[in-house]
């Protein structure tokens, strides 16, 4: 019904990538600030403590149609070498976001009002960027049908897309 | 008297004439005789410039370009809604509006530069399509009015003054304003790929 509904999937996936705006604009906003390329007269915890709520909301409703988006067409994003790639990519961007966070936490505050944050964090900072551009990027490849199951013949990347079928014909 | 107003409010004023000629235009349907002219354009830009060239032929290519554009994108609504969310004294009221708007406006800046940068690379590579959608235009025009509020409205009257200043109903309707006008340049750009 998501699928075979124009304005159902369109909404769907419009208020997937819209929501990037939300909840990655915020991240990056917090990311930039520890770096000092955005408001470093401004207190770097208090940048994050307060867009931490809109970033949460973001993220939340990107979970909510991603979910719907990959419910929708199960078999089309399980066997996408994207979207395996993109999952992991989120599951090392979230290890980096609880890491990033515990260590701003426990960092001694005089750093607070610098204008760039101590090294670990701008650390984390850097690859939080870098991994969050990898989510985008790999989102937007996955409607691509380059490595598609059917056309790909290297063991290598059946395995990796997870193409059962292709894999077991050989 | 004259003169006076236009160099007290000369970007105002520059928007102003922008408006009326961008109306003029339609009133006598002048994009109407325009618009067939620009097709050539369009078509030179996807089969015979570089970029529409890149767009076609490497797929990947493309789909970095577009992802590019999409995080660049994010950074801009990342910016505008601290920003407006601040005018609107709904994030960060500790802080003062006045350095927020600050210290967000280079970054607003060279976001929307890359922006405007991969989009036309985005276009380029399905400008033949393009050209025939009306979304595609009323997002040029949205980034366009866009761009006009931001550096001639809302940027000269912020800095013109302590916000204290200016009245708190003003500011919030150019937050609200800036929010739905870049919301607008997203959504629309985000229809591009539906229509």
């Amino acid at each position: 019904m998501l699928v075979s509904g124009y304005y159902s999937w369109n909404w769907l996936e419009a208020t997937h990538v819209l929501t990037l705006m939300m909840s990655i604009g915020s991240l990056f906003i917090i990311d930039f600030r520890m770096l000092g390329w955005v408001l470093p007269d401004v207190s770097a915890t208090a940048i994050a403590d307060r867009l931490h709520k809109p970033m949460i909301i973001g993220f939340s409703i990107m979970f909510i149609t991603g979910i719907l988006l990959v419910y929708a067409k199960p078999v089309e994003n399980v066997q996408s070498l994207w979207f395996r790639i993109k999952m992991i990519l989120l599951v090392l961007a979230f290890i980096n976001a609880w890491v990033f966070n515990s260590r701003m936490r426990a960092a001694d505050g005089t750093w607070d009002s610098a204008r760039v944050a101590p090294k670990p964090l701008r650390t984390g900072a850097i690859i939080s960027l870098c991994l969050w551009c990898g989510v985008v990027a790999m989102g937007r490849f996955i409607p691509y049908d380059w490595v598609d199951c059917p056309k790909v013949s290297n063991t290598a990347l059946l395995w990796a897309s997870g193409c059962v079928e292709q894999l077991n014909a050989l | 008297m004259l003169s006076s107003f236009l160099s007290n409010y000369r970007n105002v004023a520059s928007l102003a004439f922008i408006v009326l000629a961008v109306v003029l235009v339609e009133f006598f349907e002048v994009r109407a005789a325009i618009y067939p002219s620009l097709l050539p354009f369009f078509e030179w830009l996807k089969y015979s410039s570089w970029i529409g060239y890149l767009g076609i032929t490497y797929g990947s290519v493309y789909a970095t370009v577009q992802a590019g554009h999409l995080i660049s994108m994010a950074i801009i609504g990342g910016t505008v809604l601290v920003t407006d969310l601040r005018l609107l004294g709904v994030l960060l009221k500790n802080i003062p509006s006045e350095t927020i708007t600050k210290g967000t406006h280079q970054c607003f800046k060279y976001s929307l530069s890359v922006s405007i940068a991969t989009g036309i690379f985005c276009a380029a590579g399905v400008a033949d399509k393009v050209y025939y959608m009306p979304v595609f235009w009323i997002k040029m025009l949205a980034l366009l009015a866009g761009s006009g509020f931001m550096f001639f409205i809302k940027q000269p009257l912020l800095n013109s003054r302590p916000h204290s200043e200016i009245g708190p109903w003003t500011l919030r309707m150019l937050a609200v304003a800036s929010i739905f006008i870049w919301f607008t340049v997203a959504a629309t750009g985000r229809w591009i790929g539906f229509s």
